[in-house]
């Protein structure tokens, strides 16, 4: 138990290594660009850019992306306060203090408290992180085949109950990924399912094609319904990027108080930034004695959920890594690009290859500091990049789409599948069916496989080894859990709102 | 709107029904329990067709509104999306052929064209020449990945 204090150093050295650096940096400053051009999110910061990682060191690749995954975090607060368009769910509480400011002439004091919260954030995670990966990953040691099965449909089932959109597509979002991920060839028994003959699917649909095909693709082809909209062509100019003393005073706590609590709301199962920031916006909101200031420009409405989202996002790389359960659709896309790097996330992977994962420690530490230089120096750069036409913008997106698919399998017939799956991603985002439950099935879909089956042969056939450990007890529970609280506050609010109702026509 | 709010339940239903007809059809595992290969996807499919009709009947009783559905089908939408698809078949058709250079830069430049306009040609054209040529020197040459 513990923390080993010569792979924490060795991690320290690889990442200051100056190729190591030189990419961090340049991931960082990549994700920060995809993230926050108005309608592309973290997860498809992450999928377009998962080629660039191809052919380097494990290690590198694994820096890199973190690097693009928390670069998009913070790029994506930059549209939130000077255009009020969100890139993903976990910007949207930039949006609510961050854009009032901006209004006021104050874009710059925003950006500013974004960064350094961001930051520190950042750094209380990683702090987290070194305190509780470990030990998590000893504990999920002593998981089974029938406990790792329940853990994957507890995290399906909790992504399921905390996504976007109603419950009911949930499932079917999850069920489609999780049929998709039986096809080809099965690992146990060597017999063809739903490969229709073909050759190519004889390995399965390839997760990253599909993430790239609804991330990138579907995400171009939905962005097309609001192509035509007039421009904000307003200069922005977003002035001296500093917080004043009366500032800093007002958001210290804030931030102090809003890390751990993204950190902790990471670290869960289908949770993740996007409830991270809300939940830390309306503590706040709660806590101030200038609550009535919040929504008009209130600095600490800003500092707080970029705390914690940063935050949330450096936890929900814990269970990433020490279990090989990604709690959201962008770590999903996340544990894809790890498993095509050759990597196998889960608790061995503290002990097959410290140095690896004490490298992406340490570098998620620099590169916080280098994403902070990165927004506060380069402000001008990152602003007049958000001016970029998105008419110009979309077909460079697909064009790397279709590049980064080629070079996963050099296949063409992979372009097909991208289509076919921007195009699914599309009536996805129309009908309002969330996507998240579908990436993270297709993903762990077949892992769940192989670990109920190989409970079921541990068993010769009972059931009964799904209850048979206090672990497997408190996850079935969980699950149930999951499943039943949104149910039940549907049904309290629908009382609540019939008893009104009533109220009012007597 | 009456179409695409029943059109997907039921295609849901169809789906789950092929896939549960599939599972039935798989051939038997000469390894361990024959009928291994086949609980999961059957357990799933069972799962996807009693949601599928919770989801029927969710929109026959809530009526659901689909507004950017309506949006998909006017202005210029319909258009860029058919646009997109077919060129991105046409470049996946001529890829190997004409070589990673030649079909993506002719890809952009169409692309550019159908969806910046073609008063800005010389704009999308440079783009198209600049773009292309740059991802082949990272892709080909910094990260050693071989493009055709």
């Amino acid at each position: 138990m513990g923390v080993n204090v010569q792979s924490m150093l060795e991690g320290l050295m690889t990442a200051l290594e100056p190729g190591n650096l030189l990419w961090l940096a340049f991931g960082g400053f990549l994700g920060t660009i995809v993230g926050m051009l108005p309608g592309l999110g973290p997860a498809t910061a992450v999928a377009v850019l998962i080629p660039i990682t191809f052919g380097m060191d494990p290690t590198t690749a694994l820096i890199m992306m973190a690097a693009i995954y928390y670069g998009a975090m913070y790029g994506g607060s930059r549209s939130s306060i000077l255009l009020n368009t969100p890139g993903d769910g976990s910007a949207i509480a930039a949006t609510f203090d961050g854009y009032p400011m901006a209004k006021k002439g104050q874009a710059g004091q925003a950006l500013a408290i974004s960064a350094i919260a961001s930051l520190i954030g950042g750094l209380i995670a990683v702090i987290g992180f070194v305190l509780l990966a470990k030990p998590l990953a000893e504990f999920a040691l002593k998981f089974g085949p029938a406990e790792y099965f329940l853990l994957m449909l507890f995290t399906l089932s909790a992504i399921v109950s905390l996504s976007i959109g109603n419950m009911t597509k949930g499932f079917i979002s999850m069920s489609i990924g999780l049929l998709l991920s039986t096809v080809g060839v099965d690992l146990q028994s060597g017999v063809y399912r739903f490969t229709f003959d073909l050759p190519q699917l004889s390995e399965g649909v390839d997760f990253l094609v599909v993430i790239i095909g609804i991330y990138a693709v579907g995400e171009v082809l939905y962005n097309y319904l609001t192509i035509d909209q007039p421009l904000d062509k307003k200069k922005r100019d977003v002035g001296k990027i500093w917080v004043t003393k009366e500032q800093w005073k007002r958001s210290r706590w804030p931030i102090l108080r809003s890390g751990p609590l993204g950190f902790i709301i990471g670290v869960l199962p289908g949770a993740g930034g996007s409830i991270a920031s809300l939940l830390s916006y309306t503590t706040e909101r709660q806590l101030s004695k200038r609550s009535d200031q919040f929504g008009k420009g209130a600095i600490e409405g800003l500092a707080a959920p970029e705390s914690a989202n940063n935050s949330a996002s450096v936890g929900a790389l814990i269970p990433l890594l020490t279990m090989g359960i990604p709690g959201s659709g962008t770590t999903a896309v996340m544990l894809g690009a790890i498993i095509m790097l050759g990597v196998k996330p889960g608790p061995l992977l503290f002990e097959d290859n410290p140095v690896m994962v004490w490298s992406l420690v340490n570098s998620m530490f620099i590169g916080n500091i280098l994403l902070v230089l990165i927004n506060i120096l380069l402000v001008g750069l990152l602003v007049k990049i958000l001016d970029t036409p998105p008419k110009m913008l979309y077909p460079l997106i697909l064009v790397l789409s279709f590049v980064g698919t080629f070079t996963m399998n050099y296949s063409v017939v992979d372009f097909y599948i991208l289509l076919l799956f921007g195009v699914i991603g599309l009536f996805m985002k129309i009908l309002k069916f969330p996507i998240a439950p579908l990436i993270l099935a297709l993903i762990v879909g077949a892992d769940m496989e192989q670990n109920f089956r190989k409970s079921l042969i541990l068993s010769d056939g009972n059931l009964g080894v799904f209850f048979a450990s206090p672990i497997s007890i408190v996850l079935i529970l969980m699950t149930v859990l999951s499943v039943c609280y949104p149910l039940i506050v549907n049904g309290f609010k629908k009382r609540k709102r019939t008893v009104e109702q009533r109220s009012t026509n007597i | 709107m009456i179409f695409i709010r029943f059109f997907m339940p039921i295609f849901f239903v169809l789906v789950s029904i092929c896939f549960l007809i599939g599972t039935f059809h798989l051939p038997k595992a000469k390894l361990g329990d024959p009928n291994g290969p086949l609980y999961f996807p059957a357990g799933v499919s069972i799962f996807l067709l009693i949601t599928s009709f919770v989801y029927l009947i969710q929109e026959w009783r809530q009526q659901q509104k689909y507004p950017e559905f309506k949006r998909l089908l006017s202005g210029r939408t319909p258009f860029l999306i058919v646009s997109t698809l077919v060129l991105g078949l046409l470049y996946a058709l001529v890829f190997l052929t004409l070589g990673f250079l030649v079909s993506t830069t002719l890809f952009l430049a169409a692309l550019l064209f159908v969806i910046n306009g073609r008063s800005k040609w010389l704009l999308n054209l440079t783009v198209a020449v600049l773009f292309s040529m740059s991802a082949w020197v990272v892709f080909s040459q910094w990260l050693d990945i071989s493009l055709p």
